[in-house]
């Protein structure tokens, strides 16, 4: 038994799970006064969960597709100006959602340059669909870069390079020996990125606040209704991410969410 | 040659691991490159295998130039000393991945497989997984991986210094065998000379960055070409001694005058040279007064340490001149503390200049 020594770090690893968990299960005892299936069958429930379901997946694939990449040179390359491209990547994570929103706004909103041109051509990159995608994946995709780039830093090089003495290129190798290696941590990323992108709700209020995804339609809810009012499309938002992620755990064998 | 090593220099960035390092490995050869850790072993075998670009000096393969070619245009296979096993690949997925790179189709892909299982008598292991596999098991798969696509040569990287003595000896006649039922030329890289003294047809010994000695492992350990080979190839005591005449060569050491018949040294009269001289060379009298027929040299001193190593002891004698010898014994050692004479033979001396790294007096400890 090490019960004994480990009293103090239980203790204070006791309360904020407390903590964590207090939350979840007054907000949850509102349940029975709200109208769940009425509240989700009005069609502003159905237009927000359609978008949020329409966005995310994307997001999170651009956030993979270009991720990935990225993690396997910064695990496995050292370059000048690296520092500062690792800098880069965690940028989304410090600096605040809203203001991240804003910035974006600068860099493509209606009336700059990028953002002029691409209203012309009939694909405006604030205020639609594309605009969410670009928030979400602004605050979403260093999480699966972060891990991912973990999970190919665990991948001994020299497994690597045993492939290609082998007889496989880089390519190859990358497809055949780090990538299913580094796996559990890849999924670990995505779900995280999903988790986060579909529940962004900072920056996409600045780019996009119309059409509504499912976080901005829960502001608008609670403005207009209060906390009572939130309670369909919160716990509809919580199931799909659950959703989301126990599929991930199931179909790509991920021991936790942060696998090592 | 099948490999050959020209002038190979590498420097990481200002620090200089390899310096003109020229050898060649015969078809079919066993050479063993023998050096202690950090002496810029693990980057030649990287350059080899192409995973490190040389900063001069050429690698060439059955004589045409690959020092730039990448590692899977090189017909060289790879064995490290941790498992590079795949885990999420069976046994038998293992050792054909490198079959299936060069094209063998999936039919006599998996006869290929089976023989080199069975090669490694691992037939049974064929389904398992690396992980159920134990560090013996994987470093036998590992061997089959790597010569089952019929490599030009095969680097052997440390691939036993991870395993405990008894399995390491067991896998070290595993790999001699292979070696010879493939017929594969092999570059055996090793920090443990009774590993590469045992395997090799050859020995490269390389210190600090360049080679201190190439040659047949019997003719290196008995006339070494540099101190530094004399203390690594199995265990040398260093004496130091003065030159008195050139011709023959008559040196005093530890107080007594030498005379190597037959022979003449460079070193000038009053120069000092170092002696080098085996433990097991060496021979121990009690009391001392030797007869005619007993050692050439004679040097008194007192026992300072005894340590049982079991199938002998190390007898350590502090000499009058207070240099230290180690002296080999199997049967009963004197106690610590005890007059004793170390005895000689001049003819199992090799006489180094001394600051120098080149053996002078060319083999006359032979003569």
């Amino acid at each position: 038994m090490r019960a004994p020594e480990l009293l103090v770090p239980a203790a204070l690893g006791g309360l904020i799970l407390v903590y964590f968990a207090l939350p979840f299960v007054t907000f949850l005892s509102r349940t029975g006064t709200a109208t769940v299936v009425a509240g989700l069958s009005t069609p502003e429930a159905q237009v927000a969960i359609r978008n949020s379901l329409l966005t995310a997946p994307v997001s999170t694939a651009i956030a993979t597709i270009l991720g990935v990449p990225l993690a396997y040179v910064l695990a496995r390359t050292s370059f000048p100006g690296k520092r500062l491209v690792e800098a880069l990547v965690i940028l989304p994570l410090i600096v605040p959602p809203v203001v991240g929103g804003a910035m974006i706004i600068t860099a493509v909103g209606r009336f700059t340059p990028i953002g002029s041109a691409a209203t012309a051509a009939g694909i405006p990159l604030t205020d639609s669909l594309i605009g969410i995608v670009l928030a979400q994946t602004f605050v979403a995709a260093p999480f699966v870069i972060i891990t991912a780039r973990a999970g190919f830093g665990a991948v001994d090089e020299r497994l690597e390079q045993a492939s290609r003495s082998l007889g496989y290129g880089p390519l190859e190798t990358f497809w055949n020996v780090s990538l299913p290696l580094a796996r559990g941590a890849i999924l670990a990323g995505i779900s995280l990125t999903f988790a986060r992108a579909i529940g962004e709700f900072g920056a996409t209020m600045m780019v996009a606040y119309n059409p509504r995804t499912m976080p901005t339609r829960i502001w608008v809810d609670f403005i207009t209704g209060g906390i009572d009012a939130t309670v369909p499309l919160a716990l509809a938002l919580f199931a799909i991410t659950l959703v989301v992620l126990a599929a991930v755990q199931r179909f790509g064998r991920v021991p936790t969410v942060i696998d090592r | 040659m099948m490999l050959e090593l020209e002038s190979l220099t590498h420097r990481y960035g200002t620090e200089s691991a390899v310096d003109d390092v020229s050898f060649g490995v015969a078809e079919g050869e066993l050479v063993a490159l023998l050096g202690p850790s950090g002496c810029g072993k693990t980057t030649v075998v990287q350059a080899v295998a192409g995973h490190v670009r040389p900063t001069a000096g050429r690698v060439t393969l059955r004589g045409a130039d690959v020092t730039d070619a990448p590692p899977e245009s090189r017909q060289v296979s790879v064995v490290f000393q941790q498992s590079t096993l795949y885990p999420h690949m069976t046994v038998s997925e293992n050792v054909a991945y490198g079959l299936r790179a060069r094209g063998v189709e999936s039919g006599p892909r998996a006869d290929v497989v089976s023989e080199y299982l069975e090669l490694v008598d691992l037939s049974e292991q064929r389904d398992a997984y690396p992980a159920e596999l134990s560090g013996g098991q994987r470093q036998r798969v590992e061997l089959a991986r790597a010569v089952a696509p019929e490599p030009d040569v095969l680097l052997l990287d440390e691939p036993l210094s991870a395993l405990d003595r008894s399995l390491r000896e067991r896998l070290r006649g595993e790999i001699a065998r292979i070696q010879q039922e493939t017929g594969v030329t092999t570059l055996f890289v090793t920090h443990d000379q009774a590993e590469a003294m045992a395997l090799a047809d050859r020995l490269v010994v390389m210190d600090d960055g360049s080679v201190a000695g190439v040659g047949e492992p019997r003719t290196l350990y008995e006339s070494p070409s540099t101190p530094f080979v004399a203390s690594f190839l199995g265990r040398s005591n260093e004496l130091s001694a003065t030159v008195v005449r050139q011709e023959p060569l008559t040196f005093t050491v530890g107080g007594q005058e030498v005379v190597l018949p037959d022979s003449r040294a460079d070193g000038s009269i009053g120069s000092a040279v170092s002696c080098h001289v085996r433990p097991d060379d060496l021979t121990l009298d009690a009391g001392g007064g030797l007869g005619s027929d007993g050692p050439s040299v004679s040097l008194p001193g007192t026992v300072a340490r005894v340590a049982d190593m079991g199938c002998r002891y190390d007898v350590t004698v502090r000499l009058e001149t207070e240099e230290e010898v180690i002296v080999e014994r199997t049967e009963t050692p004197p106690a610590t503390g005890e007059s004793v004479s170390v005895g000689l033979l001049a003819e199992n001396l090799t006489i180094f200049g001394a600051g120098q790294r080149d053996r002078i007096g060319v083999d006359v400890a032979r003569l």
